[in-house]
């Protein structure tokens, strides 16, 4: 009864979520893999990338409504500055919340505390410096339907979450597999002691890999701020439900990332047509906990070194 | 590296690779950052007006000097050391080893307690209210917590989840909400149904959880945390919805003839509360002395040893859980009869990380450290309200709280006033001997 | 051994010392001035998520304060005023701790807020025990007002006012039989539309409810941004002519942007949380245009007097003026009012007893109260997006004749 109205629409409108989920999730998933530590601080990571992506665009742009090829560049330079945003920050706070910890060979526990610390000190400044109403990112594109699928809309902003999305998907399966720090990340991720006496530096992968999470989490701040609005309290939601997205999909797994993004995105979705719309959350972490019970290492399994 | 494969250097730049000098670095970023929290606020119109604002003005340059004044004084410690070594000897040494003694020990814990009881009589009406609501309350919620992270090393990020069970319950049995109870119960009734109701909580959550991996808890329990704040939301017919749930009657005791009620003087629950800090005090104390309390700390050092020894691992795990939420269930009554009202809005994931901030802060396995941690922190900025020193602004708390947690982590994981055992704990750990916590990976410790 | 005893007693009397130190007894009194001094305090969000709507009414009060000290707007007062600001982080449990910081200050005559039911209702006990008059800004839950708090002020409408008039309005005027109706889930909203319901149903309309978690923009809500786009499409299949939404300009524009670019047509009618150009300009003129807003207040937009306080605010805040910042203003003016009629000699029961009969004109509306609290006259007005401006339609008790 739920699935009739509008199946189609919320099935598109879930997967463009989903897409946004899997980018933030990489971010987990690619920290999980070489640190096995939640990096706590990575919504700070998503909202800096929405921030910076508005300075810059609302600099451009202005009132302005681009079209055509103009929309293409700015929608490019969105994501680059979204990116660059989140990986300064991702670089930033490995040094600062992460990097001392490692070298005393801290417990576990300090260093979920220390990026909860993190966290909170991150939003909490930007709200301070940056204002604490929410801006909206000037539009580099007329939104409009695009075409119709089964009667639902696609529209614009859908068509530039999925090409963006798959191109960095599709940049970030290169790294990985293909060059040296993607050899890195996933040596350190299989075994970290033996990498180390192999000659690879421990230090400058981790390092990398947050900065590498923090580019797509950056982008991703971008993508959902283009809709939403930035505020610096926008990255503590969509982080939550990126992370039962890297866990659904099997922590440490990139593919299992954009699978665990794309499968909640879509299941929350039609689970609100059944329900209310305030039990999206529910919902969210209901699949969280049962997946965690029956299946605590995710769809796909776990381990960046095993499966990517 | 060793020398040789240096190219050879001049001292300034010999200097420049030491740790003096990344220390100085550290001193002087670490000034120009706390330059900024401190400093005026920007917007998003002018984004960069609030670091010019602090930076670009004589006051940074105070900052600065006082970062180079700590670099001065980490460096030069070792002329300072014996210094302060002696004088933490005469200063806090002896007392402590006079407390050895039990007949001192006895005479200063009576000694806290009359202080205790006779010191708040002399406060302000803001005071004892600050003393109730933010210190009292959260006293309790962090021994509570401490029993969770402290002594069985579990991150519990949905402690307020319980709080606010407590708080709902005492609401239900007091026929306060919109769907009524078989029979209308003075709050001092409802504590044993509340508490019960947040323990069973506890356990409902913990069995199938804490078999997880330690950050997973972390995650589902903020999950869990979220989760009750919806529903608390949602269900109007049942909870009142976001509009809250008025009326919850206060405490009050009918003896025979003897009758007493509390009332919105915060003075009367000053005493109910200390009372139940005391018996909590007590009741954790020994129960870390217990078999309990050593299964705990076996569990923490190493699960897989523990759970080798033949300890049943999730059975304490879920203990401690439980015990946890039942301490956060009480402070829950007795909030929600103390204000006699409460909303779903009260139960923030915020209001969580707060006290997980308490209890590292005084320290993490430590009941005097939990206790201190969250009367100097949550006395703090009521403090920095009435005395606004440095600028201090009542909506940048969080960055102070954040900025103290990851410097609490860096360079005193054991907190303020640190639990012996704890402290060689980590100790230990970064010697790469057991784990400090029970959250070891999969994979075992991380090289 | 003397100086084991020495030792023993000075570390039980050490930290006692330092608490005694840093737990002040009591709060020094004011410095006797040639003027006496007296308090107007503001309780509201100063810290958390809910900040910005507090900070829009603290430099509202500020500005009050700050312009009659200079003698801008009464002349020459036989007092000087000073302003505090009392965070309550617009939560229950905070709240009374706010209260009583300003309870304790005696030089404090009244308090304009605090800010939010839930905080009030928590708060209100104390503030009562104490005599204390309170004028809130913003707190509209219509419980507030049959609990016997005598020092219980409110210059808004309550939800039972808007809500039952807006339902008529949508009756009789936009003449629709079916109606879906969404709340952000915040306190305001859920009784607004809870009232709104009532009203509709008894007027033989069919509602249909959703209940959509308000995003962490205008208000702190665990919502996020990508639930619009469904619920909108959820709403366009209803075929409802006429959308309702309880709750606040942010989310409200992003339903409405959502709702347009689905090719929703029907009508879209909001209250006052959204009664802000900023929801214009973040719906964009084209989405907004045609949306009825309703508020029990006039017309704040236009006249000379509300131009210069928008950019007097400016001036002190560094911000425009948002959602309550109007409110707030007259909040504070209606004390320095009542203050001033009292002559030199003011007291917390002179307030108190001056407010009961106050009438004097603010930026929104006259304020008079009823005995128990509430505005008197609440007139709801409607108002509607036309061209990228918000323009005055009328009252509602006029157009749903």
């Amino acid at each position: 009864m739920c699935f009739t109205q509008n199946f189609w629409n919320l099935f598109i409108s879930g997967i463009a979520n989903g897409l946004v989920y899997a980018l933030i999730a990489l971010g987990y998933t690619l920290v999980y893999g070489v640190l096995q530590l939640i990096n706590f601080a990575h919504s700070e990571v998503f909202m800096s990338g929405g921030f910076a992506s508005y300075f810059i665009l609302n600099a451009l742009i202005g009132s302005s409504q681009p079209h055509g090829l103009a929309s293409v560049g700015f929608v490019v330079l969105g994501i680059v500055a979204g990116a660059t945003g989140g990986g300064i920050v991702a670089f930033l706070l490995e040094r600062v919340a992460y990097r001392p910890l490692r070298r005393r060979n801290a417990p576990r526990l300090a260093f979920l505390i220390s990026a909860i610390g993190a966290s909170y000190f991150m939003y909490n400044l930007a709200g301070k410096e940056f204002g604490r109403d929410a801006v909206s990112i000037p539009s580099p594109f007329t939104n409009g339907t695009v075409f119709t699928v089964f009667g639902a809309q696609v529209q614009t902003y859908y068509i530039v979450i999925a090409v963006a999305t798959l191109v960095m998907l599709v940049l970030l399966d290169r790294v990985v597999a293909g060059t040296r720090l993607g050899k890195g990340i996933r040596a350190v991720a299989q075994d970290a002691q033996t990498a180390s006496l192999m000659g690879v530096n421990i230090d400058r992968v981790i390092s990398q890999t947050f900065v590498l999470g923090g580019l797509l989490g950056g982008a991703a701040g971008f993508l959902f701020g283009l809709n939403a609005g930035v505020v610096y309290t926008m990255g503590f939601t969509p982080s939550l439900k990126a992370f039962t997205a890297a866990v659904l999909g099997g922590i440490g797994n990139i593919r299992g990332a954009v699978l665990g993004g794309l499968v909640l995105g879509v299941a929350e979705n039609l689970g609100i047509a059944c329900t209310q719309s305030s039990w999206r959350d529910v919902i969210a972490f209901g699949i969280l906990v049962l997946v965690l019970l029956i299946r605590p290492t995710g769809i796909l399994g776990e381990r960046l070194g095993r499966s990517a | 590296m060793s020398a040789g494969l240096q190219p050879r250097t001049g001292s300034a730049a010999r200097f420049w690779r030491s740790t003096d000098a990344r220390r100085l670095f550290g001193c002087v970023v670490g000034a120009l950052v706390v330059a900024v929290m401190t400093g005026p606020s920007g917007s998003a119109s002018a984004p960069t007006s609030g670091f010019t604002g602090s930076l670009f003005r004589p006051r940074a340059f105070v900052f600065v000097a006082l970062g180079l004044a700590l670099w001065a004084v980490m460096t030069f410690r070792s002329r300072f050391g014996d210094v302060v070594r002696r004088a933490n000897d005469r200063i806090i040494a002896t007392p402590r080893q006079l407390l050895v003694n039990r007949w001192y020990r006895y005479i200063f814990y009576l000694a806290v307690f009359a202080f205790a009881i006779w010191y708040p009589t002399i406060l302000s009406g803001y005071w004892q209210e600050v003393l109730v609501d933010q210190i009292g309350v959260f006293v309790l919620l962090a021994l509570g917590l401490n029993v969770v992270v402290g002594y069985a090393g579990l991150l519990d990020l949905g402690y307020i989840a319980f709080y606010a069970i407590g708080a709902y319950s005492a609401a239900y049995w007091t026929g306060a909400l919109p769907i009524h109870p078989p029979m209308h119960l003075n709050p001092f009734w409802a504590i044993p149904l509340a508490v019960l109701a947040a323990m069973l909580a506890g356990v409902v959550l913990g069995s199938p959880t804490l078999r997880l991996r330690g950050d997973y808890l972390a995650i589902v329990t903020l999950g869990f945390g979220e989760i009750i704040q919806i529903v608390a939301t949602n269900l109007t017919g049942v909870t009142g919805g976001s509009q809250g749930v008025i009326g919850i009657p206060h405490f009050s005791l009918h003896v025979d003839s003897l009758k007493y009620v509390w009332h919105v003087k915060a003075l009367p629950y000053y005493y109910l509360l200390l009372v139940f800090v005391v018996i909590a005090l007590a009741a954790f104390r020994s129960l870390e002395r217990s078999r309990v309390g050593r299964c705990w700390a076996a569990i923490r050092e190493d699960e897989v040893a523990a759970e080798a020894s033949g300890i049943n691992v999730l059975k304490y795990k879920v203990m401690a859980f439980s015990i946890g939420a039942s301490t956060s269930g009480f402070a829950g009554i007795l909030t929600a009869s103390k204000i006699g009202f409460i909303e779903p809005g009260d139960f923030t994931v915020q209001l969580s990380i707060l006290i997980l901030v308490l209890v590292v802060f005084g320290g993490m396995g430590s009941l005097i450290g939990a206790a201190m941690g969250a009367a100097v922190l949550q006395w703090l900025p009521q403090f920095l309200r009435v005395h606004p020193l440095f600028g201090f602004q009542p909506q940048d708390l969080f960055i102070y709280l954040g900025a103290l947690l990851v410097v609490m982590m860096i360079f005193r994981p054991a907190g303020i006033v640190p639990s012996r055992r704890r402290r060689s704990e980590i100790g230990l750990a970064e010697h790469g001997v057991g784990t400090a916590d029970a959250m070891s990976a999969a994979g075992g410790p991380v090289a | 051994m003397h100086n084991k005893w020495f030792r023993f007693l000075l570390m039980l009397g050490t930290p006692f010392l330092a608490i005694a130190l840093v737990l002040p007894v009591s709060s020094t009194g004011a410095f006797a001035a040639s003027k006496p001094t007296y308090t107007i305090a503001y309780e509201g969000p100063l810290s958390g998520g809910n900040a910005q709507l507090g900070l829009n009414m603290e430099y509202s009060v500020q500005l009050a304060v700050n312009q009659a000290n200079a003698g801008k707007t009464f002349g020459t007062l036989p007092f000087q005023l000073k302003f505090v600001p009392e965070d309550d982080q617009g939560l229950a449990s905070v709240s009374p701790t706010a209260a009583q910081a300003l309870i304790t200050n005696t030089s404090v005559v009244a308090v304009v807020g605090p800010a939010f039911s839930g905080a009030t209702k928590a708060a209100e006990p104390a503030f009562n025990a104490a005599g204390l008059a309170t004028v809130s800004p913003s707190a509209t839950a219509p419980a507030l007002a049959t609990q016997g708090w005598n020092n219980f002020f409110r210059v808004v409408a309550d939800d039972n006012a808007q809500g039952p008039a807006d339902a008529l309005y949508v009756k009789k005027v936009l003449k629709t039989k079916k109606v879906y109706t969404l709340d952000d889930a915040s306190a305001y909203a859920s009784g607004l539309v809870s009232a709104f319901d009532t009203k509709a149903k008894s007027l033989g309309i069919a509602v249909k409810h959703q209940t959509v978690q308000g995003t962490t923009q205008c208000q702190e809500g665990t919502g996020d941004v990508s639930e619009y786009p469904p619920l909108a499409s959820e709403i366009k299949s209803s075929g409802d002519p006429v959308t309702f939404y309880a709750g606040y300009y942010c989310d409200f524009a992003l339903l409405a942007k959502a709702l347009r670019t689905q090719g929703y047509t029907g009508k879209l009618v909001s209250d006052d949380g959204s009664l802000d150009t900023h929801f214009i300009a973040e719906a964009g003129a084209r989405v907004a245009n045609g949306t009825l807003i309703s508020c029990a207040c006039a017309d704040e937009t236009k006249s000379a007097s509300a131009t210069s306080f928008a950019k007097q605010f400016k001036a002190l805040a560094h911000f425009s003026i948002g959602t309550y910042s109007a409110e707030a203003y007259d909040a504070a003016n209606t004390v320095i009012s009542v203050m001033k009629s009292t002559g030199a000699n003011v007291t917390r029961s002179s307030v108190l007893k001056g407010l009961r009969t106050v009438d004097y004109k603010g930026l929104t509306k006259t304020v008079q109260f009823q005995s128990n609290g509430n505005i008197s006259g609440t007139a709801v007005y409607i108002y509607q997006v036309k061209s990228g401006k918000i323009a005055v339609v009328g009252l509602v008790s006029k157009l749903a004749k």
